[in-house]
């Protein structure tokens, strides 16, 4: 059997391409290494609790928003349940020197206002910021499909200017400028780095309207496999890509696996880290530029994750995130020491059939690869008693800021388990543990869904945005190459 | 850097990172029809100019009006020049 699209990799973006192409008449398969689609957003059980280790909430999926429409034309709406959080205060910031809270509130001129009464001396720059915010995010792909589609130049964004330069022109108030850079922790890249463009495509859908997923990321998995199989695509799992099959004078033939099969296909969709295409082109296939420039491409920054467990999940996680750190401090001072770098507490997927297990929830600080390499980074399992004994000191330090700065977060709380961004890597596809795989920073050209191979396309956070709303746009942008834009974007409309 | 030395530098690049033949590098071959480069390669190889001569290469600064090698010759030396400058 000849597949019309086999699709490698099946996380948000690889499922979101395949459902989009299969809607449009192709026989379409999925290629997943991991033994379940979606399997990073799928969390993870330990003891039998759930713990959620790559969704905790999304912008942009309030009724009618980016997201809600895009997870209706999937045909996973009818399938979730969304939870709004807490309109007065869907994150919390707490400085973690002086216990100064800021709430942000959902809704944009909710948010303006609130900033404004905190910093009143700020207004005007505020009011300047947001207008200059909703321009920018107004010339993405995708995420405005109800308005006529300006030019996208992704170049664009390589040339910045970064949030910190728009920063500086509007906000002199250094705290606020921390509040307004605060999101950062959602796409993994510093404000002196993310394109302004991307943070505006990141943080305005999460301003608007944030929610969680009765069930966590386990719940957005299963909606993802179930319209896989409705939709009558092939899902392959366990299983890996090895080499994409070209013809004597270039054209794609089939995809073989790494157990010998071979996929008969005419397009192949590629939703994997960047990096990793590299190994499934044929030699040859690319030249030396387009696989340096794909080389050189550097991650967002990675991370520890502690997984903490409670009988009862503490109340400020109910319709709240919390996020501390220290107001007004730089990105590389924040980095220097683990008790200097901010945290994000992401309340679980509370579920009320929890009773009787209890709840999870989860901490993530900022980490860089650097913190791993050499040889731990090159050992394989099982892991080396240093490797452990530095974990264990890790997430103890951070356990103990907790303690110290959000007692309410581990009171009768138990540590049951922490990655470090060794862990990341295993698990994430990204070579250097970066949470969200390739970043998008001022200066980095990213790929582009084109590729040097004819009917070969990537796909994924690498080539629009981070997150699970830029994984989605990713796969719109690249089957938009595929099938057309304007025709994709009547469609999500519609 | 001289500009011999600067051009020099630019041919092999572009030799090594797209597979050019050194007796097509000419200042007058025309890099779609001559070199055979597309649209696509224009992004590899301004990160091989970036890379090259540890600059960046903005937008206005007019790379799209390249059309020869010889093109990419004077570009590069008079974004090196204007660099020099600003430094002074």
């Amino acid at each position: 059997m000849t597949y019309d699209t086999v699709v490698v990799g099946g996380g948000v973006s690889g499922l979101t391409s395949a459902l989009i192409l299969a809607r449009h008449g192709r026989r379409v398969a999925v290629v997943e290494k991991a033994a379940k689609p979606a399997s990073l957003i799928g969390g993870f059980e330990r003891g039998g609790i759930y713990f959620d280790s790559a969704f905790h909430y999304a912008g942009g999926l309030g009724n009618g928003d980016i997201l809600d429409l895009f997870f209706h034309y999937l045909g996973i709406d009818r399938l979730l349940r969304k939870v709004p959080l807490d309109q007065n205060k869907f994150d919390i910031f707490r400085d973690s020197a002086s216990g100064w809270e800021f709430s942000f509130p959902c809704g944009i001129a909710a948010l303006q206002e609130a900033l404004c009464e905190a910093v009143p001396h700020e207004a005007r720059g505020i009011q300047s910021y947001f207008v200059c915010l909703a321009a920018a995010f107004r010339q993405l792909p995708y995420l405005n499909p109800g308005t006529p589609e300006v030019t996208w130049n992704p170049v664009e964004a390589v040339h910045g200017p970064s949030l910190a330069e728009v920063l500086r022109r509007f906000i002199r108030d250094p705290r606020l400028g921390h509040l307004l850079s605060l999101h950062t922790l959602l796409h993994g890249v510093s404000p002196q780095e993310i394109p302004f463009s991307i943070h505006a495509g990141v943080v305005l859908p999460f301003y608007r309207s944030p929610c969680r997923i009765a069930g966590g990321g386990r719940a957005l998995a299963a909606a993802f496999s179930a319209q896989i199989q409705a939709a009558g695509i092939s899902l392959i799992q366990g299983r890996s890509a090895e080499k994409l099959v070209l013809s004597a004078s270039g054209h794609l033939q089939g995809l073989k696996l790494a157990d010998g099969e071979s996929l008969a296909c005419r397009e192949c969709v590629v939703s994997i880290h960047p990096r990793r295409f590299l190994a499934l082109a044929p030699q040859g296939a690319l030249r030396p530029a387009y696989r340096n420039r794909l080389m050189g491409l550097e991650d967002t920054s990675s991370g520890y994750i502690l997984f903490l467990h409670g009988l009862a999940p503490p109340p400020i996680l109910a319709g709240s995130n919390l996020y501390l750190g220290f107001s007004g401090q730089g990105m590389a001072e924040a980095l220097s020491s683990l008790e200097r770098r901010p945290l994000f507490v992401a309340g679980g997927a509370f579920h009320a059939d929890s009773a009787q297990t209890g709840h999870g929830w989860s901490v993530i600080c900022p980490a860089s690869w650097l913190e791993m390499e050499g040889e731990w980074a090159s050992a394989g399992f099982p892991r080396s008693d240093s490797y452990r004994a530095a974990k264990e000191e890790v997430s103890g330090r951070i356990f103990q800021r907790l303690a110290h700065e959000a007692p309410e977060i581990v009171q009768g709380a138990r540590l049951i388990e922490a990655a470090t961004p060794l862990t990341l890597r295993n698990h994430c596809g990204g070579p250097r543990g970066g949470i969200y795989g390739v970043r998008q920073a001022v200066g980095q050209y990213n790929p582009q869904p084109a590729t040097r191979i004819p009917n070969v396309y990537l796909c994924g956070q690498a080539t629009a945005a981070p997150g699970v709303l830029g994984a989605m746009v990713s796969a719109f942008l690249t089957c938009g190459h595929i099938l057309g834009d304007d025709r994709l974007r009547r469609e999500i409309m519609a | 850097m001289t500009d011999q030395k600067i051009i020099e530098l630019i041919n092999s690049s572009l030799i090594e990172e797209f597979e050019l033949e050194t007796e097509k590098m000419t200042p007058e071959a025309t890099i779609y029809e001559d070199l055979g480069l597309d649209s696509l390669d224009i992004v590899d190889m301004v990160v091989v100019l970036e890379n090259a001569f540890r600059f960046k290469i903005r937008e206005e600064d007019g790379i799209r009006d390249i059309r020869t090698l010889g093109d990419i010759h004077r570009f590069v030396i008079g974004k090196k020049q204007s660099l020099e400058k600003k430094g002074d």
